[in-house]
C-alpha cells in the first residue's frame, strides 16, 4: 500500500519492515563470506531499506508473473548493488533462495550486474552508470501515453549525478512532464573511490533537482516512517517528475565500515563480518523484545 | 537525372505511412527533425512524436524504456551523433536489454559534404557490428528504403538504419523485395563480384558497364542487410568468381569489407579489394568530391577490378 507509516498507529508493520532489512543485510554478509568475493558492501547497504520497503509494501507486483504488463517497473540504476536488489526479489517471492548457489557464476540467473533477461523480477538491465534512469523515464513515458495506472520507479546514487546522463534526462523528465516516474537518489555522501566532497562533489543536491524543475522531497532512508512518507508525497505529483533524496550511510549495518569511513567495494574480513552478523543479531533481538 | 530520389525524404513518407499502419511506432527526435524528415510524422501523429532535444546519449535510453513497454521506439539524429554519442546506451540499455529500439542514422557517411568531418560518419557500422543483438541495414534506393521502413519496424531487435543524404538513381523496379538477412544479385557476371552497400551500389553497376567494355564480367551484388549476414550469403554471391570488391561509403575497416573479408579469409580465400574511407578523418567539401579523394569512383573501382584480376591471372 502506498502510503505513510505513523510510527505510533504502524508500529507491527514498521517492526516487520526491520527486521526484513535486517534479514537481507544478513544475508548479504553471508553471501560474500560463502562466495569469498569482493562485493560493494557500502552500496548495498545504504539502499537495502529504501529496496525492502519498495519491494515489502510499495510496489505493485505479482511475483508469479515477473511480466504482467500492469505491474509497476522498477530500475535499479546502480547496478552495482544488484545483490541487494536479488536478495529482496528472492524475499519478495520472484526465485528461491537456492539461486545464490551459483551466484556470479557461469549458467548462473544472478549475474554480477542486473540482467533483465535473465533474473525474474528484473526489469531492466543496467550497470553503466546514469543509463538506468532514463530508460525508466522512457517507461513512465510508455505508462503516460498508455494512460496506464502503473509508475516507473528508479534508484540512482549520488555518484551516479556525476553522469551528464542524469542530468541530460532529468531535463527531459522535466519537459515532458513525466508524472509517473518517481526518482530515488541514494545519497550515501560518497561514489567507488571514497567521499565526494571537495573531490567530485554534487551538492546542493536539492536546489539542482529543483532547478532542474522537479518536485523534490527529501528523507532519511533508512528511517521507513520518513521514507514513506516522502514517497507518499512524491506519489501526488501533477504534471511534475518526482525525486526523493534519501540521506543513507555507506556501509550501513557493517560497523567496522562505519567507523573507518570505508569505501564501497571491499572483501570484506571474516572479524569484520562476524562483528556485523552479531551486531545484527542483536537489533534483531532487541526488536523481538518490543525495543525499536 | 530526373528520376533520382532523395533517400531523406523518401523516408519522411515511409514513416509516417508506418505510422498509420502501426499505433505502437513512436518517433524520438534530437532537434534536427527537419532535417531528418520527420516533421510529417510529428504533424500526422504529434501524441507518438518526442523532440528529446540536444540530448543524442537520451535517445537510445529513453527508447529502450519505451520499447520494454511494448513500444516500437524510431530515434532520429544524424548517424554520427546517434551511433557514437550514443554507443555505450546502445550497447548496454539497447543491445544487452534486448530491446526493441531502432535507431536511423541520417545523413551518414560523408553526405554531409561541406560539413565536414565532424559531421561525416566513416565508423557507424563497424561500431555496430560488434554489438550482439544489433541489426543493421542500409539501403541503396528509394525502393528498397520503402521496404525497408516497415521491415525495420516488423525485425524483432535492435536495428541501425544507415540512411545516406543524397538523391539516388532507382536500382530496383518496384517487384523487389528486400529481406532482413540476404544479399540481392543485382547484375550477373562470371570473373569478379562487386559487392556495394548503400547509396553507392549504382556506381558498381556503372563500373560494371565500363568492365564490361574491357571485356570482363562483373557480377554485383547489393548488400542492404550489413548484419545479420551469414557466410553462406557471401559465399554463394562469390564462390565461382575469381575476386570481388567490396564497395562502401564507410572506412575500410570493420564495415561492408570487413565483413566480406571475414567470409572470404574463411571460406573462399580469393583476391578482395575493399573501397572506402582509408584511416583517416576526412575532409569538407562536396560529397562527390570527397568520393572521388577516396577512390569510391567509378574509374577507381573499374582500376580495382581489373588488377586484382590481371594479377589472378
Amino acid at each position: 500500500m502506498k502510503r505513510a507509516l505513523d510510527a505510533r498507529i504502524d508500529r507491527e508493520e514498521i517492526v516487520a519492515l526491520k527486521l526484513r532489512s535486517i534479514q537481507a543485510r544478513r544475508f548479504i554478509l553471508n553471501l560474500g563470506a560463502r562466495h569469498r568475493i569482493r562485493l560493494h558492501y557500502g552500496a548495498m547497504t545504504s539502499v537495502v531499506d529504501i529496496l525492502t520497503l519498495l519491494y515489502d509494501r510499495w510496489l505493485t507486483l505479482d511475483p508469479a508473473r515477473p511480466g504482467w504488463e500492469s505491474r509497476d517497473r522498477f530500475v535499479l540504476s546502480k547496478g552495482h548493488a544488484a545483490p541487494a536488489l536479488y536478495v529482496t526479489l528472492c524475499q519478495a517471492g520472484f526465485f528461491p533462495a537456492s539461486e545464490f548457489d551459483g551466484f556470479r557464476r557461469l549458467g548462473s540467473r544472478l549475474q554480477g550486474h542486473p540482467d533483465r533477461c535473465k533474473t525474474p523480477g528484473v526489469d531492466c538491465t543496467t550497470g553503466s552508470l546514469g543509463q538506468g534512469f532514463p530508460v525508466a523515464c522512457g517507461m513512465a513515458l510508455s505508462a503516460a501515453l498508455e494512460r496506464a495506472p502503473w509508475k516507473a520507479y528508479t534508484c540512482i546514487s549520488d555518484g551516479e549525478c556525476n553522469e551528464g546522463s542524469t542530468w541530460e534526462a532529468a531535463l527531459i523528465a522535466a519537459n515532458l512532464r513525466l508524472d509517473r516516474l518517481v526518482v530515488l537518489v541514494d545519497v550515501n555522501g560518497k561514489s567507488s573511490y571514497g567521499r565526494m566532497e571537495g573531490r567530485n562533489g554534487v551538492e546542493p543536491l536539492a536546489d539542482k533537482w529543483r532547478a532542474f524543475r522537479w518536485r523534490t522531497f527529501e528523507c532519511d532512508g533508512h528511517d521507513f516512517v520518513s521514507l514513506s512518507r516522502a514517497l507518499a508525497e512524491a506519489e501526488t505529483t501533477q504534471k511534475e517528475p518526482a525525486v526523493v533524496l534519501c540521506r543513507t550511510v555507506k556501509g550501513k549495518g557493517i560497523p567496522w565500515a562505519e567507523r573507518n569511513d570505508a569505501r564501497s567495494n571491499y572483501l570484506l574480513k571474516d572479524a569484520h563480518c562476524a562483528e556485523a552478523l552479531a551486531s545484527l543479531n542483536a537489533q534483531e533481538e532487541e526488536l523481538r523484545r518490543g525495543g525499536s | 537525372m530526373e528520376d533520382r530520389e532523395d533517400l531523406a525524404v523518401v523516408f519522411g513518407i515511409a514513416l509516417e505511412a508506418l505510422g498509420r499502419a502501426n499505433t505502437d511506432v513512436i518517433v524520438l527526435d534530437s532537434d534536427i527533425a527537419d532535417s531528418c524528415q520527420t516533421e510529417g510524422f510529428r504533424r500526422a501523429f504529434p501524441d507518438r512524436s518526442f523532440d528529446l532535444g540536444v540530448a543524442e546519449q537520451s535517445l537510445p535510453t529513453f527508447a529502450a524504456g519505451l520499447a520494454l513497454c511494448g513500444k516500437i521506439p524510431i530515434c532520429n539524429s544524424f548517424a554520427v551523433f546517434a551511433v557514437t554519442r550514443g554507443l555505450d546506451m546502445i550497447r548496454q540499455s539497447v543491445c544487452y536489454n534486448r530491446a526493441n529500439v531502432k535507431i536511423v542514422g541520417h545523413s551518414a557517411g560523408q553526405t554531409m559534404g561541406y560539413t565536414g568531418p565532424s559531421h561525416h560518419t566513416v565508423e557507424d557500422v563497424a561500431a555496430l557490428r560488434a554489438l550482439p543483438g544489433m541489426a543493421i541495414v542500409t539501403p541503396c534506393d528509394a525502393v528498397e528504403l520503402r521496404q525497408m521502413v516497415a521491415a525495420v519496424a516488423a525485425w524483432d531487435g535492435p536495428v541501425y538504419m544507415r540512411l545516406p543524404r543524397v538523391s539516388v538513381p532507382p536500382v530496383h523496379d518496384p517487384s523487389y523485395r528486400f529481406q532482413m538477412g540476404r544479399t540481392d544479385r543485382l547484375a550477373e557476371g562470371h570473373e569478379v563480384t562487386l559487392y556495394a552497400s548503400g547509396d553507392v551500389v549504382h556506381l558498381a553497376l556503372t563500373t560494371r558497364e565500363e568492365l564490361a567494355a574491357e571485356g570482363i564480367s562483373a557480377r554485383v551484388v547489393n548488400v542492404p542487410c550489413l548484419k545479420p549476414l551469414s557466410d553462406e550469403e557471401i559465399v554463394a554471391q562469390g564462390r565461382d568468381t575469381q575476386a570481388a570488391v567490396a564497395i562502401e561509403d564507410h572506412s575500410v575497416h570493420g564495415g561492408l569489407g570487413g565483413a566480406i573479408a571475414e567470409a572470404y579469409a574463411r571460406w573462399l580465400r580469393k583476391p578482395l579489394a575493399r573501397i572506402g574511407i582509408p584511416d583517416t578523418f576526412t575532409e569538407s567539401d562536396d560529397y562527390n568530391r570527397l568520393r572521388e579523394k577516396y577512390g569510391i569512383s567509378v574509374p577507381a573501382i573499374r582500376r580495382a577490378a581489373a588488377e586484382l584480376l590481371k594479377s589472378n591471372r
